[in-house]
C-alpha cells in the first residue's frame, strides 16, 4: 500500500493541538497556579495568551514568509548554522525536561489516584511503552487517532463541565483579581512556557499537504485548547473556594468524585478517567514524537523513529530521580517553567530581527 | 513478522497486567456505607464504627443466602479513618473499603471537641473517602446510633441512608451537607456550617410543636425505629457551637442561595383566627442577596424572597378564597409572618452566633478586587454582626387547592 506523501490535514493538527495543549486542563498545573493566584487561576491562561500571541504570530509568520523550511531549519536557517543549532539545542532541552517532569507528574498520578498498590516504575513503564507504540506509528497515524478519539473526548469535556455546573457558585469567582492582578500577569509570564507545545508542533509545518492546513489547524486547536483550560480552570475555581483550590492536587479528579449523576448513579468518577487516560496517552505520544523529531531535526538524523526508544529509556530513568511528587512538582517544575518561559517569549523575536536584517542587506 | 510479535506480546500484556497489582475482587471487598466517629479519652484517637453492607442481601439478581444479616458492625480504635480500616480487618474478612461510604457520623460530644477539625483534615487527602459523603451529627455516640438504628422498611443501609437524607433534604428540615461543603466553608472562614442532626434516643417528653419547631430526639413520635434527624449542629471554625431546631434550618436553606430547597408543608397562623392553623405548600424561589456595602459605615443586606404558597386546609374555615379582602390580608398576614420568623433568627445569629450559616460572605466578595482586601475588611467579625438586614418576602402566588369555596360547617353543626 502506498501512502499519499503528506497526508495530514486541518483536524488531525486541530485535535493533536487540542489536547496537547488542552489536557493542562485537567492535571496538576491548575494547583500549581492557585498557589498563588488562588481563585483567580482562570485569568492566568488568558494572561500566558496576551504574552505569548505576539511571539507565536511572530513566528508563524516568518515561517509563511520563508517557505519550505520546518522550526529547526527555519532558525538555523536565519541564525547561522552555530548559533542557530544552539538555540535549537535549547528548545529541544527544554522541551525534554518538560516532557520528562509532565510524564512523572502523569503517573504519579495515576499511580496515586486509580493503581495505588503499584510501583511507579512499573506504571512509568507501561505508560512509556503505550506513548513508544502509539508514537513509532508516526504522526499520521497518530492524527487519525486523535480525531478518532475527539468526539469521545468532547463528549466527556462537556458532560464534566455540565455536571461541574451543580456543585458550582458563581459568586466565588469574586475577588475578580483573586491575589492581585500583579500577581496574575507575573504568573502568566513566568508560566507562559506551560504552553510551549504550540511552538513545538511548528517543526510538523512542512508534513502537511499544504501549510495552509497546518496554520488553521494550528490556530483552530490552539484556540479551543486556550478556551477550554480557561473554562476549565474557571469551573474549579467556582467548585472550589479560593482557600479550597490551591489544596486540591487534582482538581479534575477531585471534580469527578464530587459531581453525582442523580439519585441513582453517585460514584460515577470512573467514567471520566478513561477519557482522561486516553487524552494523556495521546498527549505523550505526540508530545514524544514532536521531541525526537527535533532531535533528528537539529543532528540531520533520518529516520529519526529509530531514536524514540532510547528516549524512552532516557525519560524512565530521569523521571525517576525526584523522590517524590511533591518535589517534582513544586520544586523542580515550578523552576524550571520559569526559567524557560523568557525563551519561547523571545526567540521568536529575534528570528524577526535577523530575518529583516537579512531581507535588508539582499536588498 | 518481528513487529507483529512484539505487538502480539505488549498489547495483552498492557490490558492484562496493568490491573494486576491493583486488581480487586468485589467479592473480596466490604463495603462501609457509613461510619460513626466519636470522642475517647484519650487525645486525638477516636472510636470509629464501621457499618458494612452485605451486597448479597436485597438485591434481586442475586439469591441471597437466608442466614446472612444484610450489615454488620465493627468497631476499633484508630488515629484516622484508613488506619482504623485496618484495624477493623482483624474481625472482618473481606478488605474494606470506604469508596461507597454515603454519611459519616459524627457524635456530637465530638463535633463540639477542639479535636475535630484535626480529624476531618486528614480526610481530603485519603483517596477512598469520597467527599460527597454527607457529614451527620448523632445527639449520642456514633457507635449507638449505628447500632440502635434499624429501619423496618429499607433492610440496605445504604439506600436507607440515600432516601432518608434525601427525603428530609427535600423538605428542608435538615441541611445537605456533603464533606466537601465541610471544608469550603471552614477553610473560608466566613461563614457557619450546619450538618444534619440525628438522634435514636427520643427524650419523653411527648408534647406537640408546629412541625418544623424540634430538633432531633423531641419529636413525639412512636413507631418501632427510634431515629430521628431533624434540624442541625451549627459549627463555627470548624466546631459544633449550637443546634437549630428544624425551623431554623429551614429559614437557613431558605435564605442560602447555593442550597436547594424542594417544597414543603408547613403550618402558618390563621390571622382571623389565632387559634386555628392553615396548612399550605411553601416554595421558595432563589432569594436575591445584595449587599450595599459601605466600608466605613454600616451595611446593608438585602434579602428579597419570592415564594408561593398552595394552601391545602383552613380548619377555621374563614373565607379566605372567594372573599378578595380577607384573601389580601391572608396574603398580607402570611408575609408578615415569614418575615418576623426569618428577622428573629437573623437577629440571633448576629447577636448570639456572630456569624451566619447562609454563606452569604459570597456576596460581598464582588466589592472587592483582591482577597487581601476582602479579608481585611473581615466579613464575620466586622461586616456582618454589625449589618442591617432588610428582608423582603413576596407572595407571588397564593393557590387554594382544588376546591372552589369552604363548607359552612356552622350549617352542618346546626
Amino acid at each position: 500500500m502506498v501512502l499519499v506523501k503528506r497526508p495530514l490535514k486541518t483536524r488531525e493538527l486541530l485535535t493533536m493541538a487540542w489536547f496537547m495543549v488542552g489536557l493542562k486542563s485537567a492535571d496538576t498545573t491548575p494547583a500549581m497556579l492557585a498557589g498563588h493566584t488562588k481563585n483567580a487561576v482562570w485569568l492566568v491562561p488568558i494572561a500566558s495568551l496576551l504574552f505569548l500571541l505576539p511571539s507565536f504570530l511572530l513566528l508563524m509568520h516568518l515561517l509563511k514568509k520563508h517557505k519550505n523550511y520546518n522550526l529547526v531549519e527555519l532558525i538555523q536557517h536565519l541564525l547561522g548554522s552555530k548559533i542557530g543549532t544552539l538555540l535549537c539545542l535549547l528548545i529541544f532541552l527544554s522541551a525534554f525536561i518538560v516532557i520528562v517532569l509532565d510524564l512523572r507528574n502523569y503517573v504519579e498520578q495515576i499511580n496515586y489516584l486509580y493503581f495505588p498498590n503499584a510501583s511507579t516504575t512499573f506504571i512509568f513503564t507501561i505508560f512509556l511503552l503505550v506513548c513508544f507504540i502509539t508514537a513509532s506509528k508516526g504522526l499520521e497515524s497518530i492524527g487519525s487517532i486523535s480525531w478518532m478519539f475527539m468526539p469521545f473526548i468532547l463528549f466527556t469535556i462537556i458532560f464534566i463541565l455540565w455536571l461541574g455546573q451543580s456543585n458550582a457558585v458563581w459568586n466565588r469567582i469574586f475577588p475578580i483579581f483573586g491575589s492581585g492582578l500583579g500577581v496574575i500577569l507575573t504568573e502568566g509570564w513566568n508560566k507562559s512556557s506551560l504552553f510551549l507545545e504550540m511552538f513545538l508542533l511548528t517543526i510538523g509545518y512542512q508534513a502537511f499537504r499544504e501549510p495552509k492546513f497546518f496554520r488553521r489547524g494550528i490556530y483552530l486547536g490552539s484556540g479551543l485548547a486556550f478556551f477550554f483550560i480557561t473554562f476549565f480552570y474557571l469551573t474549579y475555581a467556582i467548585v472550589f473556594d479560593y482557600n479550597t483550590i490551591e489544596n486540591v492536587a487534582f482538581p479534575y479528579q477531585e471534580t469527578t468524585e464530587i459531581v453525582t449523576l442523580g439519585h441513582f448513579f453517585t460514584n460515577v468518577s470512573t467514567f471520566f478517567m478513561v477519557g482522561w487516560l486516553i487524552c494523556s496517552f495521546l498527549r505523550f505520544s505526540v508530545f514524544l514524537y514532536l521531541l525526537v523529531w527535533t532531535f533528528g531535526a537539529i543532528f540531520k538524523v533520518k529516520p529519526f523513529e529509530s531514536y524514540l526508544l532510547p528516549f524512552c529509556f532516557l525519560i524512565l530513568t530521569l523521571g525517576s530521580i525526584a523522590p517524590s511528587f511533591v518535589t517534582n512538582e513544586l520544586s523542580v517544575r515550578e523552576v524550571v517553567l520559569e526559567y524557560i518561559s523568557p525563551i519561547f517569549l523571545l526567540f521568536p523575536f529575534l528570528l524577526w530581527v535577523m530575518s529583516l536584517l537579512r531581507g535588508r542587506r539582499e536588498r | 513478522m518481528r513487529k507483529l510479535l512484539v505487538m502480539i506480546v505488549c498489547i495483552p500484556m498492557i490490558i492484562l497486567l496493568s490491573g494486576c497489582t491493583d486488581r480487586k475482587e468485589i467479592e473480596e471487598q466490604a463495603f462501609v456505607v457509613a461510619v460513626g466517629v466519636d470522642k475517647t479519652d484519650k487525645p486525638n484517637i477516636f472510636r470509629f464504627t464501621f457499618q458494612i453492607a452485605n451486597p448479597e442481601v436485597g438485591s434481586s439478581t442475586i439469591s441471597p443466602s437466608p442466614n446472612e444479616s444484610p450489615q454488620e458492625l465493627v468497631s476499633v480504635l484508630g488515629a484516622d479513618f484508613l488506619s482504623a480500616t485496618n484495624a477493623a480487618n482483624s474481625s472482618v474478612a473481606k478488605e474494606i473499603t470506604l469508596e461507597q461510604v454515603r454519611v459519616v457520623i459524627i457524635s456530637s460530644k465530638l463535633a463540639k471537641s477542639n479535636e475535630f477539625i484535626h480529624l476531618m483534615q486528614t480526610v481530603p487527602s485519603t483517596v477512598e473517602l469520597r467527599l460527597n459523603a454527607q457529614l451527620v451529627v448523632s445527639k449520642e455516640k456514633a457507635a449507638d446510633f449505628l447500632q440502635q438504628n434499624k429501619p423496618k422498611m429499607e433492610t440496605r443501609p445504604h439506600k436507607y441512608y440515600q432516601y432518608m437524607l434525601d427525603r428530609a433534604k427535600e423538605t428542608g428540615i435538615i441541611p445537605d451537607a456533603p464533606l466537601s461543603r465541610f471544608y469550603y466553608i471552614t477553610e473560608g472562614d466566613a461563614d457557619l456550617f450546619i450538618a444534619p442532626l440525628a438522634t435514636v434516643k427520643p427524650e419523653d417528653k411527648q408534647e406537640y410543636k408546629s412541625e418544623d419547631k424540634y430538633t432531633a430526639g423531641d419529636i413525639p413520635l412512636k413507631g418501632e425505629n427510634k431515629t430521628q434527624f431533624m434540624g442541625s449542629a451549627l459549627f463555627k471554625e470548624g466546631k459544633m457551637i449550637d443546634e437549630l431546631t428544624g425551623e431554623e434550618t429551614r429559614i437557613s436553606v431558605m435564605l442560602d442561595p447555593t442550597l436547594s430547597q424542594q417544597d414543603f408543608i408547613a403550618n402558618y397562623k390563621d390571622p382571623l383566627k389565632p387559634d386555628y392553623k392553615i396548612a399550605a405548600r411553601f416554595k421558595a424561589e432563589e432569594p436575591k442577596i445584595t449587599v450595599d456595602y459601605r466600608p466605613n459605615g454600616k451595611t446593608t443586606i438585602y434579602a428579597d424572597i419570592n415564594f408561593r404558597l398552595d394552601v391545602y386546609s383552613i380548619p377555621s374555615t374563614v373565607n379566605y378564597i372567594s372573599d378578595d379582602k380577607k384573601r389580601e390580608l391572608l396574603r398580607n398576614n402570611l408575609e408578615r409572618q415569614l418575615k418576623q420568623m426569618t428577622e428573629k433568627f437573623i437577629e440571633v445569629t448576629q447577636k448570639k452566633y456572630k456569624g451566619e450559616p447562609f454563606y452569604w460572605s459570597l456576596h460581598i466578595r464582588r466589592h472587592f478586587l483582591t482577597i487581601q482586601d476582602y479579608e481585611k475588611a473581615d466579613w464575620s467579625k466586622k461586616i456582618y454582626p454589625n449589618a442591617e438586614i432588610k428582608m423582603n418576602f413576596r407572595l407571588t402566588s397564593l393557590e387554594f387547592g382544588k376546591v372552589l369555596r369552604q363548607s359552612d360547617l356552622g350549617r352542618v353543626k346546626d
